[in-house]
């Protein structure tokens, strides 16, 4: 069997290295709460199964999550792209901040957004009142069901299209684009001809992430949904839940199981996209940036402007609340206060603690999923076979659940303590970290991906001829030409792993907050303005971060940073 | 004389001490208490008890609740007290045989209605559903204004499928003689929406988003308090009510210090610690706070809380049918 997994010791390591990784945060507490469902309290029992796959409520729900999450990919894709092409291909003047902006909303809570949406676009809306367009008090909603839905999510995963698409513009071979210029090719065609073609992996990973959040995402269907009566499959799991039958967990179970097929047919459509072309590239890789001249000020205004409302609009919102005495009031001279600022930085116990928690978590997330997405990417890329796929989509699956899921299946698993070790990461900053290796490996793990699809397999297997072992092979070949793709997925997983409340709202414990589960208690007492300004003060010290790497960035790798240009 | 003394002196400092080591150590709380409330309530009970050190885990019900069942799964459920929205709730966890009762907790100042029979658990508080409205808007007097045409579109509910108070309230609603059976259906014809719950509905009508919502009090006052246009109006046919009820689970690990915690809740000071947070104290020996009518002016429509347990699936269906979703 060992000798089944690679040919050599280092690969036969590295295979198990990753099962025991992906398998412990992964697979077993998947594999545990799936068993909850076809073998609830360890009989088999496929009642359950059968009453919750025949009820035609799960079937119109798991309808609407395709059409929702087809429709919302579609828009971050377009979105995305346009935004990374700007910033990454092009010569556009600014185009690093218009990158950094672009980026701001990853991190504003996702129910803060889709409510500043609902604001803007209702019956209240102060904007729409002033032009006298706001809808008549009474009718429906614009934004709640089907479109609003798709419309939300699609802005909200746009920066996961970005992020990819820019860091595979980062390794695009500047001699193509130039052969093509000399030949008198137009901009539009070299786009259409050469950079996206090139860039097809990690179009498609950018889209197949853009399209499990969908699948997983609660916070906007919730919104925007149940006020319409329109359930997704993720908001049929959260009234199960909230229903507390004995069954619940059963059910939750098998709707997961639901969650999971349509997440796969989503893989699927990936490798489909990204095998199409051979885009490897063995040279050695200039940078080349296409022109815009003329047609620049155009790219530069409408960027800008889809940027205010994109970007601006929650933005806002969030400021807004957070410096009003009261929700609901209108911000005037006599409404204006920084008490709120005042009392989460200097009242509020759980502020630092979670400050420092969630710091904690989103860092050292980050750096091991990167770690772990270059090793795994290696697999996946250059040993493709049945259990290098096993490891990816095992690694996939924890991402189109909806937190909650993930988090009851971490209980699962680990409240008992550990085998050999025999301690328990329960009522641990550990059990959290743990989920959360097993909720983001997937995002490094796309972005490495589709960066390794880039690389011709020539220039390992000629270091690999010239006797240079597995360790030094992606270490010094494949590491370096990575470099942008793995920055880019830490990044991500760091903006995100930073602001996360659903894995954490059941699985932290006194003294181990997250920064979201603080927001969430904020909101949930009712105090709304407090919960604002914490969001407010965790945007601008993220945004502080990212300014500190950019000032650094001359002593960087070219790039890495995902939003400069 | 003095030998007896000292015999009594140092039988009390026995006493005492076996006392003191009786209620010490390690408290697990699981509450769905918002964030202050729920610390203030630890901070005065230890002022009582400084021995115990209190371990709270805080989220929404739904969360509170879904930790625990998948502690009970997995087989080691951890809280000594469980301090949660609905009796509705606790029904469901004493029917699976999870609570332990506490015959000698102290009820004499409680109407029967506020705590179980068995003694598994008991209502710390009444918490009512009535009608919030933006000021900008009438003032409503009855749940009949929510059908008028001035109300179309104008109304936003907590939907039953995620909260346990707003099954409750339909439960009430619907066996209301003055409202009728078929009151949420004219409800839903009126074009009221429903969402996943109170902290949703006061956003909504703070907001200006809709004009009315059907609500818990406290929220409502806290929000008109510190400065919200909202109003909270106690309807004429009567409200519902939830008593956020307080148990000890059968696994307790410190069962002394369970007992004392319910104690504590259950005793004039702590009844007052919650009129003082805005709650409406379940004990009869103390006052109701600002804002609040007075108990007796206050009708609450009945739910037969075992009742509603064993048909909540069936008002979640109708529900849903009238809603969608």
């Amino acid at each position: 069997m060992l000798r089944r997994l690679g040919a050599t010791a280092s690969e036969r390591a590295l295979f198990l290295g990753l099962i025991a990784f992906v398998g412990a945060v992964s697979v077993a507490p998947l594999a545990r709460l799936l068993l909850e469902g076809v073998a609830p309290g360890g009989r088999l029992d496929l009642g359950i199964l059968r009453s919750v796959l025949g009820a035609p409520r799960t079937w119109l729900a798991a309808e609407r999550t395709l059409a929702t999450a087809l429709a919302s990919t579609a828009i971050a894709t377009v979105l995305g792209t346009a935004f990374a092409l700007l910033v990454g291909a092009t010569d556009l003047r600014g185009k690093s901040a218009l990158g950094f902006v672009f980026l701001l909303p990853l991190m504003i809570p996702s129910q803060v957004t889709a409510i500043a949406w609902i604001n803007l676009l209702g019956p209240a809306s102060p904007l729409l009142k002033t032009l006298g367009l706001a809808p008549a008090p009474g009718t429906p909603h614009p934004l709640y069901g089907f479109s609003g839905i798709a419309e939300i999510m699609g802005l909200e995963h746009a920066p996961l299209v970005f992020l990819t698409l820019r860091a595979a513009l980062a390794s695009l071979p500047g001699e193509a684009i130039e052969a093509a210029e000399a030949a008198g090719a137009r901009r539009l065609r070299i786009i259409r001809t050469i950079v996206l073609p090139m860039c097809l992996p990690a179009l498609a990973a950018g889209a197949a992430l853009a399209f499990i959040s969908a699948i997983g995402n609660f916070g906007t269907p919730a919104l925007l949904g149940i006020p319409a009566g329109y359930s997704v499959l993720t908001v049929l799991i959260y009234q199960e839940l909230a229903g507390f039958a004995p069954a619940a967990i059963s059910q939750v179970a098998v709707l997961s199981l639901l969650l999971g097929a349509l997440a796969l047919l989503g893989i699927a459509a990936e490798r489909w996209a990204s095998g199409r072309h051979d885009i490897r590239w063995a040279q050695p890789r200039t940078r080349r940036l296409i022109p815009l001249r003329g047609a620049a000020p155009v790219f530069l205004v409408t960027a800008w402007a889809v940027l205010a409302l994109v970007v601006a609009v929650p933005l806002t919102a969030l400021l807004a609340t957070a410096l009003v005495k009261a929700y609901g009031l209108p911000l005037a001279a006599d409404t204006i206060t920084t008490e709120n600022f005042r009392y989460v930085l200097t009242e509020h116990a759980a502020t630092a603690r979670a400050a420092l928690n969630s710091l904690f978590l989103a860092s050292a997330t980050a750096l091991v999923v990167a770690v772990v997405g270059v090793f795994l990417g290696y697999v996946v890329v250059w040993r493709d076979g049945v259990l290098a796929r096993a490891l990816a989509v095992a690694a996939e699956l924890p991402y189109a659940l909806p937190g909650v899921v993930l988090a009851l299946a971490a209980i699962l698993v680990f409240l008992r303590p550990l085998p050999l070790l025999h301690v328990s990461l329960y009522g641990t900053l550990w059990i959290i970290l743990a989920a959360y290796f097993a909720r983001f490996l997937v995002l490094a793990l796309r972005t490495i991906v589709a960066a390794y699809r880039q690389i011709h397999p020539s220039l390992e297997e000629a270091a690999a001829i010239a006797g240079a072992g597995l360790w030094r092979r992606i270490g010094t070949i494949i590491l370096p030409l990575a470099a942008p793709a793995v920055a880019a997925g830490a990044v991500l997983v760091f903006l995100i792993a930073l602001n996360e409340l659903t894995v954490s709202a059941l699985l932290w414990s006194a003294g181990h907050e997250t920064l979201g589960v603080v927001v969430f208690s904020l909101e949930q007492g009712g105090d709304s303005t407090l919960a604002a300004a914490l969001s407010v003060l965790v945007v601008v010290a993220t945004a502080a971060l990212m300014a500190l790497a950019s000032l650094a960035a001359r002593r960087l790798p070219e790039g890495v940073l995902p939003w400069q240009g | 004389m003095r030998l007896t003394t000292t015999l009594a002196v140092a039988l009390a400092c026995a006493l005492l001490s076996a006392a003191a080591h009786a209620q010490s150590g390690k408290l697990t709380l699981y509450t769905s208490q918002p964030d202050r409330i729920a610390a203030e309530t630890v901070a005065a009970f230890n002022r009582q008890h400084p021995g115990i050190t209190v371990e709270t885990f805080r989220s929404g019900t739904t969360e509170v609740m879904n930790k625990l069942a998948a502690e009970f799964l997995a087989g080691d459920p951890k809280p000594d007290v469980l301090f949660i929205a609905d009796a509705v709730t606790m029904e469901g966890l004493k029917a699976e045989g999870r609570l332990q009762a506490y015959p000698e907790a102290d009820v004499s100042a409680f109407p029967a209605a506020a705590y179980d029979r068995d003694k598994t658990y008991f209502g710390s508080k009444l918490i009512t559903t009535g009608i919030v409205y933006n000021t900008a808007a009438p003032k409503p007097q009855s749940w009949l204004d929510l059908l008028a045409p001035a109300a179309k579109g104008q109304v936003v509910l907590p939907s039953p499928l995620y909260s346990g108070a707003a099954a409750i309230h339909m439960a009430a609603m619907s066996a209301a003689p003055a409202l009728g059976p078929d009151y949420y259906q004219k409800l839903a014809d009126n074009r009221a929406i429903a969402v996943q719950g109170n902290g949703a509905v006061v956003t909504q009508v703070a907001g200006g988003q809709r004009m009315y919502g059907v609500l818990v009090e406290f929220m409502a006052l806290n929000a008109k308090a510190k400065g919200s246009p909202v109003d909270f109006v106690f309807p004429k046919e009567g409200v519902s009510a939830v008593t956020e009820p307080v148990a000890i689970l059968k696994t307790a690990k410190n069962p002394e210090a369970a007992k004392a915690f319910v104690a504590f809740i259950l005793s004039k000071p702590g009844q007052e610690l919650a009129a003082s947070q805005g709650f409406l104290p379940a004990r009869n020996d103390v006052a109701s706070p600002p804002g609040f009518p007075n108990a007796a002016e206050l009708t609450i429509l009945p739910v037969d809380m075992s009742q509603t347990a064993r048909e909540t699936p069936a008002l979640k269906e109708r529900f849903s049918q009238l809603f969608g979703g």
